[in-house]
């Protein structure tokens, strides 16, 4: 077992952040980058802002641009244009060394030649700092990092996790203005990916550097962050808190990339969705859009409640009926998959549904296919099996301007 | 390294004997014979003969001389093959790989044509030696020739060995030491030179040990000339002429226990040299 990282409450506060004035406020933001790579887009007009403390995930797919990015911020990368500003400061046409940021890569970039300690003081050794302040600040940052008996080994004696750890100690020896994560745990199992970003958290709640994470993990997004932004072929289609982009997703390929959802076309019609001949009602969901509006209903599979007759539980709106098609356990929970009814028109709620798709006869499999789960006492409780009927309803929405139908209009 | 082989038959498999048997039997006539026969020769006359013609001042001289040549030219070799190989590896320039060529030219040319090409660069009547000769200043048939043609045919040798290190060295490296605040020189002095310090050291015994044994372009520049510019292999060759086999072997006994040992530390060290490969 690899020691953890010391996150007792206990222990004395040392801040890795560089001393300045403001408590709060913005410690990083770029503005407006864009960047080609001969005739290939990268990036186009991305903009966010990292406040001070703050861990921010960037998250997308490969070629989304957010290792472009990163790599600008560090200034490894020039951007086309836009500029990154650190604490105030203009530093986009400072070369990589003059920025004080710390960048931890993919696979570490340890030192192969120096051992843990030499790793560490090599920032403090460059700025030709006395040898005494370099030893005091490798000794407390080792004890932080948790490699007290490692510390005159060599990089390709540690563990992926230890060397990782190297890596972090190595960028706060200079009190760096902001931490970059280029995919950190890309090269490490699954197990041990999990625990070490829960260490990761504790340790910059703890050293309270500003920090910005890129990965192509959702769940290590959302575990990451205390804001995600989301990228999608170098343009940021959201900003904001691990429950806003999940919940409320504010584009289609954000709902899509941050887990699973359901998508369903509808027309807004006085204050609810009508997709087919369902009619959702969604006052609040509504508001910003006018009637006969095309829209997108997204939702999530946990979001859908079941009910063998037409009582919904409270809080959950009514959508359509249903035939249960496939149930089937994944582990942790139970995934359903429902055919909605959305041809025939309802009865309204109370009268016992009528169903009019089957899953038995092709020529009648005309009902829209979803996708439910359901935790495991749910599951319980209420068993179905292939050909049930059920009324269908969601407890939490989002619903989306439809741009492709509104470009055709 | 572990050394195995598939078990393509039960119980004992006569392929392995006959293999190195048959190995060893073809490297008998070509290789250990003429070898072996250095040493026996050399010493035919007893070891008294071989010890005085060792010790006689043209000889020492002449090994002397070879060392010391063969030591500068491959400093500057090294170094030299150092930066081009930093300058080839990061920068890219119009008639780049028409360089990387033109470097690894100088192996594929007999060594005489060097010796041939330097004196009629460098001679009294040679384009730049012309420049030269009213300071009354000499290059040729001076042990700076010597160096000059070692430097020209072990050119390739040393940036040969550093330049794939160069190439395959993970760029992150230098960007993580710059991003933690390095300069350039910084950069190369604390993260790239210990990298390659395998690379450095197994380049510089190919060249030292291809420098001591050259003859055909050494011949030619520097004038063959005893106890001034005469070389060890020219020792051995103008002592041959001469009629003096034991003090022509006792010279190449000397050098070839020389490059016996060069090759044990390049083969040897190996594991300690390619220390950096472990962690690419």
């Amino acid at each position: 077992m690899t020691p953890r990282m010391k996150l007792e409450s206990g222990d004395v506060h040392v801040s890795w952040a560089p001393d300045r004035k403001e408590k709060a406020g913005v410690a990083a933001s770029v503005r407006g980058l864009s960047k080609r790579f001969k005739k290939a887009r990268v990036l186009e007009d991305v903009s966010f802002d990292v406040a001070e403390g703050e861990s921010l995930v960037l998250l997308g797919a490969s070629g989304s641009g957010k290792t472009t990015i990163l790599r600008i911020m560090a200034g490894l990368e020039q951007p086309d244009t836009g500029s990154v500003i650190l604490h105030g400061k203009d530093v986009t046409d400072l070369p990589a060394r003059e920025r004080g940021v710390g960048v931890i890569f993919q696979a570490y970039a340890l030192f192969p030649r120096m051992t843990v300690e030499k790793n560490i003081a090599y920032g403090l050794k460059i700025r030709h700092r006395p040898r005494k302040e370099r030893r005091e600040t490798v000794d407390r940052l080792i004890e932080l990092v948790q490699l007290q008996q490692h510390r005159k080994k060599y990089p390709w004696q540690l563990s992926g996790g230890q060397q990782q750890r190297v890596a972090i100690a190595r960028t706060l020896a200079y009190k760096p203005q902001v931490l970059l994560f280029d995919e950190p745990f890309g090269a490490l199992d699954a197990q041990t990916r999990v625990h070490l970003r829960r260490e990761i958290r504790a340790l910059l709640r703890q050293v309270k550097v500003p920090s910005v994470f890129i990965t192509h993990d959702q769940e290590e997004a959302l575990e990451l962050g205390d804001r995600i932004a989301v990228l999608n072929n170098g343009n940021l289609e959201q900003v904001g808190t691990p429950d806003e982009v999940y919940n409320h997703p504010a584009t289609e390929y954000v709902a899509t990339f941050l887990g699973a959802a359901n998508l369903l076309l509808g027309v807004v019609t006085r204050g609810s969705v009508e997709i087919g001949t369902a009619r959702l009602p969604a006052e609040k969901e509504t508001r910003r859009f006018r009637d006969g509006q095309s829209v997108k209903l997204v939702f999530r599979p946990e979001d859908v409640c079941l009910s063998p007759d037409a009582n919904l539980i409270e809080g959950c709106r009514r959508l359509a009926n249903g035939v249960i098609e496939e149930v089937s356990f994944v582990g942790s929970y139970e995934r359903l998959n429902v055919r909605l009814d959305l041809a025939h028109r309802q009865q309204s709620g109370d009268l016992a549904p009528v169903y009019q798709v089957t899953i038995n006869t092709p020529e009648r499999m005309t009902g829209v296919p979803i996708m439910a789960t359901r935790p495991k006492p749910e599951a319980n409780a209420t068993k179905y099996k292939p050909g049930d009927r059920v009324a269908v309803g969601l407890t939490s929405f989002s619903v989306l301007p439809n741009y492709t139908l509104a470009r055709q209009r | 390294m572990k050394i195995t082989a598939i078990r393509h038959v039960r119980g004992f498999d006569v392929a392995r004997p006959v293999s190195i048997g048959v190995m060893l039997g073809i490297m008998l006539p070509l290789v250990f014979l003429p070898l072996l026969s250095i040493f026996i020769y050399g010493t035919s006359k007893g070891l008294g003969t071989f010890w005085s013609s060792l010790i006689a001042p043209e000889a020492i001289f002449a090994l002397k001389l070879s060392m010391v040549t063969s030591f500068w030219a491959t400093v500057f070799n090294v170094i030299f093959g150092l930066f081009a190989a930093y300058v080839l590896s990061r920068y890219d320039f119009w008639g780049r790989n028409a360089v990387i060529v033109t470097i690894s030219l100088p192996t594929a040319i007999p060594t005489a044509v060097a010796g041939f090409a330097l004196l009629l660069l460098w001679g009294p009547y040679g384009t730049l030696g012309r420049l030269l000769n009213p300071q009354g200043a000499q290059l040729m048939f001076t042990p700076y020739a010597i160096i000059l043609a070692n430097i020209f045919v072990t050119f390739p040798l040393a940036f040969g060995v550093i330049k794939p290190v160069f190439d395959t060295m993970s760029q992150s490296l230098e960007e993580a030491s710059a991003t933690i605040g390095a300069t350039r020189w910084q950069t190369f002095w604390h993260v790239t030179l210990p990298s390659l310090r395998g690379a450095i050291v197994s380049g510089a015994l190919l060249t030292f040990a291809r420098a001591v044994g050259e003859f055909g372009s050494t011949i030619l520049v520097s004038g063959n000339l005893a106890l001034r510019t005469q070389t060890a292999p020219l020792y051995i060759f103008a002592k041959f002429n001469e009629g003096q086999i034991e003090a022509a072997n006792a010279i190449a006994i000397v050098l070839a226990l020389l490059s016996f040992v060069i090759f044990s530390v390049l083969f040897f060290a190996r594991d300690w040299l390619e220390f950096e490969a472990r962690e690419a």
